[in-house]
């Protein structure tokens, strides 16, 4: 008995070595295989990859490569056609007409049909289980198969920004399961997928587009973000995006590339309006005078980012206001005689409510609460779990002040001042101005672009001057990609674009 | 017969208690699964909605034993962030997770055994202080951080393995269990030091009792009498101790996993805690205490197979 375990343990052991031996030399190298590439992500996607179920940004801004709309985004945010080869909005801003492009397949080598379009649009639409899938298409009236190749999509009131909407994914009718079955026509195509570990896809070849230059893509599930360099320095992983400066700076001597974009987000200090002090607009504007927005940027973010002064960023173009970044400069004095007026000479006590797992948040909540003590701000910070900042700071609105980054969904104005609107269900920071309200209604219904835009300016300039938040910064945004690799876009929204990578 | 009954009891008690407390701990910590899967698109009437749709606006007790209701029946339900039932979704895990818990374990008695077993045969020597002091210092290393070393040794400096590149078994089985090797050994070697110190000791004390005296007497070598009396007594101790330090591999193995990114069960546990999707959640815990039960149980039932007076005493 002895000798059969000892004979046992000996075979073991030999095993063990002879294996480390012969799959050593299989890990270590790289693959000669140049057309694949594998991504590190944060987190793995959702349950379900349904295109239009799907609520995570993670999750959707890898489907941006599998799945098109009648129109996508190209890197410069401008509305370009896919599955429609072109369009056309009647005089009224009220129905877009959409010619459907010659040969467009799913991956299951089906062509698109005007059906398949009236059938994703429509049950986006779907109001019989209360607010439709896309919340914005509670203002279609109805969509049409005028022919073959043409769809009309009307609208209940004139909305000239609606085409932004109209990105939504194009679905094949006869797929029953779109749940578990992954069937759109972009230029990548869903293999298969391990729950938290990897995703994979391949490039679709009977693409209508210019077609993708990379043949295979591992998504790998990356959930520690302590892994993130350790991935990278043992090459387990090509490319991976927004890692922190700090990370950029433990992989520079590696091979590495490291480019550089925008998160594409307000980062700011939210304030809850509706609780003491900050209810009163004097505390509001005293905060914003406190912070040292240069010094945010030079110590937590080796000086990358674009200081923003209200709820819009750069890559928004004309809404844009630069101006209004300079609108508090920073300024102890003033800081601290508006505290002194608003009944707080002294200064208070007030609590950063921060979701732990953004590292960039959490450094830039510790500056703010050393320059807040400078006026006598007595800030503390307290760390939450994501799920808990999600269900009490975000919808219970049981908090003081938060710091974290706001993004857009889409490049429309209202995809970032709507949540501004006193009734608004995401207005998490309880604004309340009726001139705001009334600024906001009025820019939705101009269908005159200059009237438009003037007037979700003014919306902006409102929360500068009514010190909504203590806007801080759209973020720099890095993406480590290894010097085998080339062509990363970025864009500017939260997307993903897989099909301009290239091997060197 | 009767201490088995006992012992069954005891552990379904113990089962319950711990679905119990499980499930109320999730009451009472802030978010719940309608939350965390709307994320920032939730408003306070879409997440009623969904509240309602998935039945949790429910009163605790009415949930609590609908769940326990399908637990006894074996149906853990479908996961809340996963598109599938609970039951999958761990069996596609577990393998993993045992796998890596086994190897360490083999890994762990394949050190410790002959280590322990020569030092105490070469007691006092440089060699047995050699080893008691690497002992010392092994154990007082955190496994999470002998993990870390070893990936930078290993990993980033050797280039054995790639650290986060791990393969899984159905597309590369020697491919997974060789990478699986180095997170066994994080795992294995702060408890092999453990054992070593264990065997070594008590083969100590053992060989000084009267019995061994008298084999030697009877013109024993020293060899026959350690391997046929001195050990086979001494390992009850070290049977005991190695049953619960398999129990440790197990949480080890959870912890490990995140240091290695291996997508075991203890990755699916972290992500489910904070998913809120408690379905997956209780079963997992409810696994892992059943294994930590059963295996004490069975080292129970080796140390009676080892030691007849045991059986006798019950």
């Amino acid at each position: 008995m002895k000798k059969k375990l000892i004979a046992f343990l000996t075979v073991f052991a030999t095993l063990t070595i002879a294996l480390g031996g012969c799959s050593g030399d299989k890990t270590g190298g790289s693959s000669n295989d140049e057309s694949s590439i594998i991504i590190g992500i944060p987190q793995d996607l959702e349950e379900s990859l349904d295109p239009h179920d799907a609520v995570a940004a993670g999750t959707k801004e890898i489907l941006f490569n599998i799945y098109e709309g009648l129109v996508k985004p190209d890197s410069d945010g401008n509305m370009i056609p896919a599955v429609a080869s072109s369009y056309e909005l009647d005089a009224e801003g009220k129905t877009y007409t959409f010619t459907l492009r010659d040969g467009v397949k799913f991956h299951d080598g089906t062509l698109v049909t005007a059906e398949d379009v009236v059938y994703s649009l429509s049950r986006c639409a779907d109001t019989s289980l209360g607010e439709p899938l896309v919340p914005a298409f509670s203002n279609i009236e109805s969509v049409e198969k005028k022919d073959d190749k043409t769809v009309a999509v009307t609208l209940v009131t004139p909305d000239t920004d609606f085409i932004a909407e109209l990105t939504v994914a194009i679905i094949p009718e006869h797929n029953a399961d779109p749940d578990s079955v992954s069937i759109g026509t972009g230029p990548y195509k869903y293999v298969s997928r391990s729950i938290q570990d990897n995703i994979v896809l391949t490039r679709f070849d009977e693409y209508w587009g210019t077609k993708a230059n990379i043949k295979d893509i591992t998504l790998k599930v990356i959930a520690d973000s302590d892994m993130i360099v350790t991935n990278l320095q043992s090459g387990a992983i090509d490319m991976i995006c927004r890692i922190t400066t700090e990370q950029a700076k433990q992989i520079e001597n590696l091979d590495y590339n490291v480019v550089e974009g925008t998160m594409n987000l307000v980062q700011a200090m939210y304030l809850n309006n509706a609780v003491e002090p900050f209810n009163d607009v004097r505390v509001r504007q005293a905060l914003c005078y406190a912070v040292n927005r240069q010094e945010i940027l030079d110590i937590g973010f080796d000086g990358k980012g674009t200081i923003v002064g209200s709820s819009m960023f750069p890559a928004f173009g004309k809404y844009y206001m630069p101006e209004l970044s300079e609108y508090y400069g920073y300024d102890i004095q003033k800081a601290k005689d508006l505290l002194a007026e608003a009944g707080y000479p002294n200064g208070f006590k007030m609590s950063i409510t921060v979701p732990s797992n953004y590292t960039q948040h959490v450094d830039t909540a510790q500056i703010i609460v050393e320059q807040l003590s400078k006026i006598g701000v007595d800030a503390s910070i307290n760390l939450v779990e994501w799920e808990t900042w999600v269900s009490d700071t975000y919808v219970g609105r049981n908090f003081e002040a938060t710091v974290v980054g706001v993004d857009a969904s889409t490049l429309t104005a209202p995809s970032m001042l709507n949540r501004f609107v006193s009734d608004n269900g995401k207005n998490f920071i309880n604004f309340s101005n009726e001139e705001y309200d009334i600024q906001f209604a009025c820019a939705k219904s101009y269908t005159n672009d200059a009237d438009k835009t003037a007037a979700f300016k003014k919306c902006e300039e409102i929360l500068t001057q009514e010190a909504a938040n203590v806007y801080i910064q759209d973020m720099s945004c890095l993406v480590a990609i290894n010097n085998k690799y080339d062509g990363y876009v970025f864009y500017p929204m939260y997307v993903q674009d897989f099909s301009t990578l290239y091997v060197k | 017969m009767k201490y088995a009954i006992k012992k069954i009891i005891t552990m379904l008690f113990t089962l319950l208690l711990i679905s119990f407390l499980v499930f109320l701990a999730f009451n009472v910590i802030p978010g719940d699964p309608a939350t965390a899967k709307l994320g920032t698109q939730a408003t306070p009437e879409k997440v009623e909605a969904l509240r309602h749709q998935m039945g949790l606006d429910r009163p605790f007790f009415v949930r609590y034993f609908e769940w326990l209701g399908g637990a006894v029946t074996f149906q853990f339900g479908t996961s809340y962030s996963y598109n599938m039932s609970v039951i999958q979704l761990i069996g596609s895990k577990l393998p993993v997770t045992l796998m890596l818990a086994f190897l360490s374990f083999i890994m762990m008695t394949v050190i410790a055994i002959p280590v322990g077993i020569y030092a105490a045969k070469h007691e006092g020597s440089k060699i047995d202080r050699f080893i008691t002091v690497v002992n010392q210092g092994i154990m007082a290393i955190p496994p999470f951080f002998s993990g870390i070393l070893i990936t930078l040794l290993f990993g980033l400096i050797l280039r054995f393995f790639k650290p986060g590149g791990y393969v899984g078994f159905d597309k590369s089985f020697w491919g997974c269990l060789y990478y699986l090797l180095f997170p066994a050994f994080a795992i294995a070697l702060p408890k092999a030091a453990m054992t070593i110190k264990l065997l070594r000791s008590s083969l100590l004390s053992e060989a000084k009792k009267d019995y061994v005296r008298t084999a030697y007497s009877r013109g024993n070598s020293t060899t026959a009498v350690l391997y046929n009396h001195v050990l086979k007594n001494s390992m009850i101790s070290v049977t005991t101790f190695l049953a619960m330090t398999l129990t440790d591999m197990i949480a080890g193995s959870v912890i490990m996993e995140q240091v290695f990114s291996v997508p075991g069960i203890g990755r699916i546990l972290i992500t489910s805690i904070s998913g809120r999707d408690y379905p997956v959640v209780m079963a997992i815990i409810l696994l892992l205490a059943f294994l930590v039960i059963l295996v004490n149980l069975i080292s129970d039932i080796v140390c009676h197979i080892l030691d007849p007076r045991i059986r006798q005493e019950v």
